[in-house]
């Protein structure tokens, strides 16, 4: 078990844990099924299960749960594709992401489109549980391997020269890149506010200011994307 | 258009037409598709089948060349017979003349017909136009030769020149020429000015498309493979796509399953996951340490550190590649290695590891934490003292060594990390050479000089 996992039971208990209601969105139905009874054993409500991209979609858009627990090698649409639409859509819907993919860059893709975190599916029921908690009090889930995922993508984007002058991409403080690099060297955000002198509450917002500006990046490549292919950004269909 | 080879089609006329009385080498058959393993997507066949046909094809350049030089020999010849008719009143002996024409004659029309690409052949050839250059001096007197008036093959041996050139690059094509300026030489005696003109000439001829040859052979070589690797990593992907699908999802579901139930079912369980953990980090990471190498020469070391990861040990990177030379990743891989070996040693038996790579474009940095029992203060002050840092300094040796530095830090939380870094030599490559030994030991627990002793404690 390690200090991560620690962190997030402890972050999780701190919420709310009763009636967190969970959509299950899997291809693969003895997965679905047993991630859906594991959840319900837990005392979360499964509103409902799906099993391609599109109803996935359709399905959290129709009940609005707490949170999404999203394979990201759906049939129909990537999990990338499924993040954006929910978010162009307004649902309120926290993603969660599981899967047995270790590719990065779909992780990365998804996150970005705002998937709030991802767990491989190999993780513990304890690891997991406690993860779905935390999206859904808002916390991003942000593993070691993620984290070093995230830090790239701010290094890439910085070598590639950002943003437009009109659209900077926002970069990183030195204080949210230290913090990006303790977290993706596994430590808990426990042991990272000791080790900065900082409190436990701040660590968390960094966290999640840094979340926000790789979100902002997504949305500055989408708008420059659509600018260089002159398409019209008012739908955000 | 059909190629019916036989009755006459009705496009047939065209056909000829286009290419007039010049062959053109027989097209080379595209292989059959070797056969591919039966798939729903299966989206790599095609590229595979492509693949083949440009390995087993000859560079499109080096076509054109030998359709070239069957062109060059024909007008040559026609421009030697020209030549000889302008000055026949000078010809002592008209037949032997004639005589020397038909040889070449009889030689083009020859390897027109059937076209031979060895060095047999064009040996042959240019054994022909130097005999040729040779026996002008028999049948033209002496003192019309001294005049400069032209041999009798004229330019027909520069085709055996530039076949050599694109059969043996260019050493070939100036070997060839030389030849050729040698039985110019012997031939006049005395050399003209057109003699040595001629010569140069040829030389330059024989050398420059030789060099060409050479360089279209080389990129065309380097094409092939990464089409290659582009085509194993298409089939690597489409394996990786069956294996997420099924075999990881199945494995990891009875690990999950398997530590629910506990006792021997959750030792059977931790072995599926096991297995599941070293299949997904084998197809997940695309092979880009291979295409990188045959790219830039360099490797990546996301591709180098893969074999770190075990039950213990996380691999944390980027999506992208992180690209070092080969020889500078190899050492940084070693000094990896080096502090994890430590890490076993020392951390405690259920501390666990990380590896971050991060490159932020001055700098490579590679941190290697974890979250053991940390080192005691005093106890590298003593190490250092002692002369013995074992391990640690192997690392610092090395980083230094590579210009680069590492510093060993424990943490107040216990737990050590080991920093390196190492000066990105894309863009610091101008000031490399600055031998940074910035190493520093320990966080305020001791500062000494790495030991230049790389053996273990």
């Amino acid at each position: 078990m390690t200090q991560q996992e620690d962190a997030m039971r402890r972050r999780g208990s701190s919420t709310l844990p009763e009636h967190i209601r969970v959509v299950v969105a899997d291809d693969h139905p003895m997965w679905r099924d047993a991630v859906a009874r594991d959840l319900a054993d837990a005392g979360f409500e499964v509103l409902a299960t799906a099993d391609d991209g599109r109803s996935a979609v359709a399905r959290t858009r129709a009940t609005a749960p707490d949170v999404l627990v999203l394979d990201l090698n759906l049939p129909g649409l990537t999990g990338a594709q499924v993040c954006a639409a929910l978010a162009a859509a307004g649902v309120p819907t926290r993603i969660l992401i599981l899967s047995a993919s270790g590719d990065q860059q779909d992780v990365l893709d998804a996150v970005k489109a705002g998937a709030l975190g991802y767990l491989v599916k190999s993780a513990g029921r304890e690891e997991f549980l406690a993860a779905v908690r935390a999206t859904a009090a808002g916390e991003p889930v942000f593993t070691a391997g993620l984290a070093g995922l995230v830090l790239g993508e701010f290094r890439r984007v910085k070598a590639a020269g950002g943003g437009t002058p009109e659209r900077p991409v926002p970069e990183l403080t030195e204080r949210e890149t230290e913090i990006l690099k303790y977290v993706a060297t596994g430590m808990g955000y426990k042991e990272i506010a000791a080790t900065l002198f900082l409190s436990h509450r701040t660590v968390q917002n960094h966290v999640q200011n840094i979340f926000g500006k790789l979100q902002m990046h997504n949305r500055v490549e989408l708008v420059r994307f659509a600018m260089e292919r002159g398409l019209d950004l008012a739908d955000p269909t | 258009m059909a190629l019916t080879r036989h009755g006459a089609g009705p496009d047939r006329d065209g056909e000829t037409g286009e290419v007039g009385a010049l062959p053109v080498p027989a097209p080379v058959p595209a292989p059959v598709p070797a056969p591919v393993p039966l798939s729903d997507d299966d989206v790599t066949a095609p590229a595979s089948a492509s693949t083949m046909a440009v390995l087993d094809d000859e560079h499109a350049i080096v076509r054109g060349l030998w359709r070239g030089i069957d062109v060059f020999r024909c007008l040559a010849l026609a421009y030697a017979a020209w030549s000889a008719w302008e000055r026949h009143e000078q010809i002592a002996h008209l037949l032997g003349a004639v005589a020397i024409l038909a040889i070449l004659a009889g030689w083009t029309l020859a390897v027109t017909l059937w076209p031979r690409r060895t060095v047999r052949a064009y040996a042959i050839e240019l054994a022909i136009g130097c005999s040729a250059i040779l026996a002008t001096r028999l049948v033209d007197d002496p003192d019309v030769i001294l005049a400069g008036a032209k041999t009798i093959p004229s330019i027909w041996p520069t085709a055996a020149v530039i076949g050599f050139a694109v059969l043996r690059g260019w050493r070939g094509g100036l070997a060839a020429a030389s030849l050729v300026a040698a039985c110019s030489f012997i031939e006049v005696v005395e050399p003209t000015a057109n003699t040595v003109s001629n010569s140069i000439f040829g030389l330059l001829l024989g050398g420059c498309i030789g060099y060409c040859v050479d360089l279209a052979r080389s990129s065309h070589a380097a094409l092939a493979e990464a089409m290659r690797l582009d085509a194993a990593r298409a089939e690597r992907d489409r394996l990786a796509r069956t294996v997420h699908d099924g075999v990881l999802q199945t494995l990891a579901f009875i690990n999950r399953r398997a530590s629910d139930l506990g006792g021997e079912t959750a030792r059977l369980g931790a072995m599926a996951g096991e297995q599941e953990r070293i299949l997904r980090t084998l197809v997940s990471q695309t092979d880009l340490a291979e295409v990188g190498r045959a790219v830039s020469g360099d490797a990546d070391l996301r591709g180098l550190l893969r074999h770190v990861e075990g039950a213990g040990v996380q691999l944390v990177s980027p999506a992208d590649a992180v690209l070092l030379p080969r020889r500078v990743a190899d050492e940084v891989v070693a000094a990896v290695e080096a502090a994890l070996e430590n890490v076993r040693r020392h951390a405690g038996a259920d501390a666990r590891a990380w590896v971050l790579l991060d490159d932020d474009g001055d700098e490579i940095a590679v941190t290697i934490r974890d979250s053991g029992q940390g080192v005691p203060a005093g106890r590298l002050e003593e190490a250092v003292g002692q002369g013995r840092l074992g391990v640690s300094s192997s690392i610092l040796g090395r980083l230094a060594d590579l210009g680069g530095t590492a510093s060993i830090v424990s943490g107040p939380a216990g737990g050590t990390t080991v920093e390196l870094r190492i000066p990105n030599h894309r863009t610091t490559r101008r000031t490399n050479r600055h031998h940074g030994r910035r190493t520093d030991i320990g966080s305020g627990t001791a500062t000494g000089a790495p030991t230049p002793g790389r053996g273990g404690s």
